[in-house]
């Protein structure tokens, strides 16, 4: 195994900084990390459990622009407005690399491929940083991943007390370390984390059988409706798509497609053309939720639609836990004549 | 106080008065979480400690509708910490819920805590008695809180550039997830304008001149109607000050206009009347 120094990394990290697009966890306040671009290795942030947002924005971003449609006097041009940098995603965990193998599986697995998010993944390196533990919320391990997972990354590195171990996964990632010499050490693999309790998680093809079970409407009673869960998830991959205004007068009128992350837990989100919505109740809304998660994606793309990171635990303003939710629907699948409630909304 | 909560919740369904209380339970992580009770069993599931944060008002909009076409309206039973109690008045001006159409259960409250010190919230509120209630459970306790208005004065003594940073720096963490509109009891718009599908007059970008102008435009909707529950800013997964700004527009309304929302018996929305002589009827 290699291994290398934090001055090593530091020095690599500013090099890498100098050619590509680095992001990394940087502090946006409040000690909130997020992903984002940074100057140099002395904005980066390097103690922390993981980033507030998964590295999903880094290739499916909440805001990208498409394109621009001008009508200057009559005459008409369209603009290709996508802009694709190589990047660099230094520090994410795990899991969030594993969401993003699980975005790869629609985005680019099926046709058609999405140009933007193909592009985007084509120019980007993931170098992980394994987890020196299970944090509270964390359950990767019931749902295929790993606190030291390197299979969907580029490269995973090992912290250890004067800096980490460096295990390229893939060429991409072997071509960052090309320049410099890196020390070999006797350790192989150096994992001793303690892992949680595992969470039953119901094959996707028995969720069928729960679906109309007052159940969801009990959870989704304090729903609050926000967007908060899927935001924070490393697989929710729902988008929206609108043509906005930029300048509108006599002469000229330019409009620019945006794509935007979209939730199906907002209230509008199934609101069709004439005003028609097919999932008006709370409780129908978390449902689909939870059956994308562990039903529908599986089914239709061979992917998990879940990786376990535990961030929609730590945010949801009424602790509507996945993993509570996933125990509940292991238990009424396992006595599928449990009492049934009245309905509440 | 507990009991007396859960044979009040109790008699309420037995006897039909209400189909659902809303009150809280223990959530799966420490804390509590709301819960909506519509069978009298559960009543044993209710809990009542100091970290019951939520302000529950807000699910009273869940129940404006009978939940089929032609049935009466649900009677609901809810709740209400002294704060909250102010969003019952707040809703009830605004012909938003029918008083005869809710029980309120109002506690007494000396503030609600976190890691083991009291709320900022709470440091800030003298109220211990709801405003409004049906039922009144618990004695007011003897907690004594002085608020200084320190970090308003702080944010008034800014320069307006300076002011503008500190806002833009904060607001830079938005994700545009609504948890706060979502969360708050006067946030109860059918359509509200950062949903409108027209764009009419915000983009869906998540660019900081949207995150700005969002939580500007939400913090002026509430202004005279923000009763400071802090659900905003408690919710908030990035800890955007949120109560700040409202706080300082509730200090404008108030040296204004001497008005203060919920405080009010005699209900009146903040906005929408006008004083003797501003407008002749015909």
């Amino acid at each position: 195994m290699r291994h290398i120094s934090h001055s090593q990394l530091l020095s690599l990290l500013d090099l890498v900084a100098k050619s590509q697009t680095l992001i990394a966890p940087k502090d946006m306040g409040k000690g909130h990390l997020h992903l984002r671009p940074v100057e140099d290795s002395s904005e980066i942030v390097f103690e922390y459990t993981r980033t507030d947002l998964s590295a999903k924005e880094m290739v499916l971003p909440h805001t990208e622009r498409i394109m621009r449609f001008e009508n200057r006097s009559g005459e008409i041009t369209i603009t290709d407005l996508f802009i694709n940098k190589d990047q660099v995603v230094f520090g994410l965990r795990p899991c969030d690399a594993h969401g993003i193998a699980s975005l790869d599986s629609l985005f680019i697995r099926q046709d058609p491929v999405d140009r933007h998010y193909s592009k985007r993944r084509d120019s980007t390196t993931l170098v992980g940083i394994s987890c020196p533990q299970m944090w509270d919320s964390c359950f990767c391990t019931s749902v295929g991943g790993s606190p030291t997972e390197r299979k969907h990354l580029d490269v995973l590195l090992t912290e250890n007390e004067d800096g980490y171990f460096v295990d390229c996964v893939t060429e991409r990632g072997e071509m960052l370390f090309k320049n410099i010499e890196l020390e070999e050490v006797e350790q192989t693999r150096m994992s001793n984390v303690t892992l949680n309790d595992s969470v039953p998680v119901p094959e996707d093809n028995l969720w069928p059988t729960v679906f109309d079970h007052p159940y969801w409407q009990q959870v989704g009673a304090r729903c609050l409706s926000c967007k908060l869960c899927t935001f924070v998830c490393p697989t929710c991959r729902c988008f929206d798509l609108r043509d906005e205004p930029v300048t509108s007068n006599a002469e000229t009128v330019v409009h620019e497609r945006i794509r935007t992350w979209d939730a199906c837990t907002s209230p509008n989100y199934r609101t069709i053309a004439g005003g028609h919505n097919s999932r008006p109740q709370k409780g129908q809304r978390i449902r689909n939720r939870f059956y994308c998660k562990f039903h529908y994606y599986p089914v239709d793309y061979g992917a998990e639609g879940c990786v376990g990171c535990g961030r929609c635990i730590d945010v949801c303003p009424v602790n509507i836990d996945i993993v509570e939710v996933l125990h509940n629907v292991d238990t009424l699948l396992r006595q599928p004549a449990t009492e049934v409630k009245e309905e509440t909304r | 106080m507990i009991d007396k909560i859960r044979s009040v919740s109790r008699e309420l369904l037995e006897n039909g008065d209400v189909s659902y209380v809303i009150g809280y339970e223990m959530g799966t992580r420490g804390g509590t979480r709301p819960a909506i009770i519509s069978d009298a069993q559960d009543v044993e599931k209710l809990v009542w400690n100091r970290e019951c944060y939520a302000n529950l008002t807000t699910f009273l909009h869940d129940y404006k509708k009978p939940s089929r076409r032609g049935e009466d309206l649900p009677r609901v039973a809810v709740m209400v910490k002294p704060c909250d109690s102010r969003t019952i008045n707040v809703l009830l001006a605004e012909r938003q819920i029918k008083r005869e159409n809710v029980h309120i259960i109002g506690l007494t409250c000396g503030g609600m805590m976190a890691e083991g010190k009291l709320r900022e919230e709470c440091l800030r509120c003298n109220i211990r008695t709801p405003i409004v209630y049906d039922t009144l459970i618990g004695d007011p306790p003897d907690v004594d809180v002085v608020d200084d208005m320190q970090d308003v004065s702080e944010l008034e003594a800014m320069t307006a550039e300076e002011r503008l940073q500190f806002w833009l720096s904060e607001l830079d963490r938005c994700i545009r997830c609504y948890a706060c509109r979502d969360a708050c009891p006067g946030c109860y718009c059918t359509v509200c304008e950062f949903d409108r599908d027209d764009s009419l007059w915000i983009g869906m970008q998540n660019e900081l001149p949207e995150k700005h102008f969002f939580h500007t435009f939400r913090a002026m909707h509430l202004a005279g109607r923000c009763v400071d529950c802090n659900e905003c800013e408690r919710v908030c997964p990035m800890e955007i000050p949120l109560s700040l700004l409202n706080r300082k527009l509730a200090k404008e309304v108030r040296e204004l206009y001497g008005f203060e929302g919920g405080m009010n018996t005699e209900l009146t929305p903040f906005i929408t009347v006008l004083a003797d002589g501003e407008v002749s009827l015909i």
